[in-house]
């Protein structure tokens, strides 16, 4: 960690973050820093301690990460968004002390009243490091707290790289923004927060900030590009477009490169479990990923995808261990190979058995999504007692249309392009969005 | 196109009429030629459709009968299925299972 604090000195006047429409250089992060530092002090936060911060992207936010981190703390980061329903992460996370990022960057401790006893947790504090809990989005049932060692996953920042303005689209739980933010951080670079993460002040602030690289997902690549913001804003600053998170439909991809033909597309993987892995597209317009890079090692078995990662977590709070006996995390990720290159096709658990059949939802949707008037779509599955199971879709409309015709339309259209157990026999439109506040796809 | 009835009722003259409607849309979706005449087989040998097809069929039906009855009938289930004398074998058949259906 003291690297970190080394660098801050030696990027002194370069600015390290613009907050609110204000510049804060290097140093100012450094007297932040000595704040945070007096704060756990006065407020006795102990070595080990499972502390939980609440925040976004603001100066006092990496103060404190970094002072908790020094203080050999469990950290537990949320978003404000966080739900009544997530409170239990609180719990199972068993947080004794909570701090709370306001938005003006004032901050304030509170007693959670956890044990924060866990043997995870202590076997943290057995090496004398700090540690980080994430959590997995829940999506497919229960959230899982992942408890990883922070100082191993510091280690990667040590390397200097060409840092790129980069908007920190990615949220400050999980690891595609918290990477965002120490790989700036570690190469002297401004933090470019965000808080509006809807396509026109996306595009407003690309332009703004001469952004290079936008980390996001293909649920808001889709959506930038139906929106069509991107004609009304200089967006030429743009070098890298990364996506991640869950499967980029072709169709999307596409279209992405049509409208920013000289932009690098790269696909990126990274985990809750094991962080972000290094990653090299085949070309902008292809799915096809060579994924690994120092510290990580993969290996297919069935059709899966496993890891084998020397920053992975040391396990879950609450679930049982992922990893195989000889230390391989499964990611339950189908893919296809093509010698370096693996396609990701899907979660095992996503994919819907048709009468013996497979069926990949994301390859149905990247289909559905290039019919005209779809906004979005999800497609799922319906136990049926013929087939087993039956391929449903879900579509968002652009414009309202006749249902019947809007079926009939998507079925011929999906007839056309695919084999025929992978085409939708049930239809349903709604109007609700169909992402959350990651701008990730809800499935069912 | 189809008749709004109160009380769930619906003859099995306006149920083959409903089935007739959706073999058109399956025919024009899967450019087939299925014909509508109340003895074409719908599964078995004879049929056009495959198991796949019955399914998008079916589907079809059941929205339509729900629209003009308001009642929300599930056609193919494990009852169906375990009937001696299956009831996807012709239009008749089908209309006179479904018939059962919306009466019930």
């Amino acid at each position: 960690m003291s690297f970190l604090l080394e660098k801050f000195e030696e990027y002194a006047e370069l600015p390290a973050i613009i907050f609110l429409g204000k510049t804060f250089n290097y140093r100012d992060l450094l007297v932040k820093y000595a704040e945070a530092e007096e704060f756990i002090g006065d407020k006795n936060i102990k070595e080990g301690e499972v502390v939980s911060l609440t925040s976004d992207f603001t100066p006092n936010t990496i103060a404190l990460i970094l002072a908790l981190v020094n203080n050999n703390n469990i950290i537990v980061p949320f978003t404000y968004s966080l739900k009544e329903t997530e409170e239990i992460k609180f719990d199972i996370a068993k947080v004794q002390k909570s701090i709370f990022v306001n938005a003006d960057d004032c901050y304030t401790l509170e007693e959670k009243g956890g044990t924060g006893e866990h043997e995870l947790y202590a076997t943290i504090r057995g090496r004398n490091n700090p540690g980080l809990v994430l959590f997995t989005s829940g999506t497919s049932g229960f959230p899982k707290g992942a408890v990883h060692d922070f100082s191993k996953l510091l280690e990667k920042f040590k390397t200097v790289r060409r840092s790129m303005r980069t908007v920190n689209f990615l949220l400050f739980d999980h690891w595609g923004g918290l990477n965002t933010m120490f790989h700036t951080l570690s190469n002297g670079g401004a933090v470019l927060t965000l808080k509006d993460r809807r396509p026109q002040p996306v595009c407003a602030f690309i332009e703004k900030h001469k952004i290079e690289l936008l980390p996001a997902s293909p649920t808001f690549l889709n959506l930038l590009l139906m929106s069509e913001e991107y004609r009304n804003y200089d967006l030429s600053s743009l070098q890298v477009i990364s996506y991640g998170t869950e499967p980029m439909p072709s169709s999307t991809l596409e279209r992405l490169k049509k409208v920013f033909p000289t932009v690098k597309l790269q696909q990126t993987y990274g985990l809750i479990e094991l962080g972000v892995l290094r990653s090299k597209s085949k070309s902008d317009d292809s799915l096809w990923v060579k994924i690994g890079g120092e510290g990580y090692q993969t290996r297919i078995i069935d059709n899966l995808l496993e890891i084998k990662a020397e920053s992975a977590m040391l396990g879950y709070l609450n679930a049982p261990s992922p990893f195989t006996q000889d230390g391989w995390f499964r990611t339950n990720d189908e893919v296809e190979v093509d010698g370096e290159y693996i396609k990701i096709l899907g979660r095992k658990s996503e994919i819907i058995n048709v009468g013996g059949e497979k069926v990949y939802p994301a390859e149905v949707e990247s289909v559905i999504q290039e019919i005209n008037n779809v906004a979005e779509v999800t497609v799922y599955a319906e136990k049926n007692p013929i087939m087993g199971n039956i391929v449903c879709a879900k579509v968002r409309l652009i414009e309202e249309e006749d249902k019947k015709a809007f079926t009939v339309r998507l079925k011929s259209y999906c007839n056309q392009k695919l084999a025929s157990f992978k085409v939708p026999v049930k239809v349903s439109i709604e109007n609700e969005q169909q992402y959350n506040e990651r701008f990730k796809k809800k499935r069912v | 196109m189809f008749i709004k009835t109160t009380d769930n009722m619906i003859t099995k003259d306006e149920i083959i009429e409903i089935i007739f409607n959706s073999i058109d849309e399956i025919n024009e979706q899967n450019r087939s030629s299925i014909p509508k005449e109340a003895s074409t087989t719908l599964f078995g040998s004879q049929s056009e459709l495959d198991s796949l097809g019955l399914v998008h069929l079916i589907t079809s039906i059941e929205e339509k009968t729900e629209e003009a009855t308001g009642k929300n009938i599930t056609i193919a289930d494990e009852k169906a299925m375990s009937l001696s004398y299956s009831p996807f074998k012709t239009v008749e058949t089908l209309a006179n299972y479904i018939k059962t259906l919306v009466d019930a």
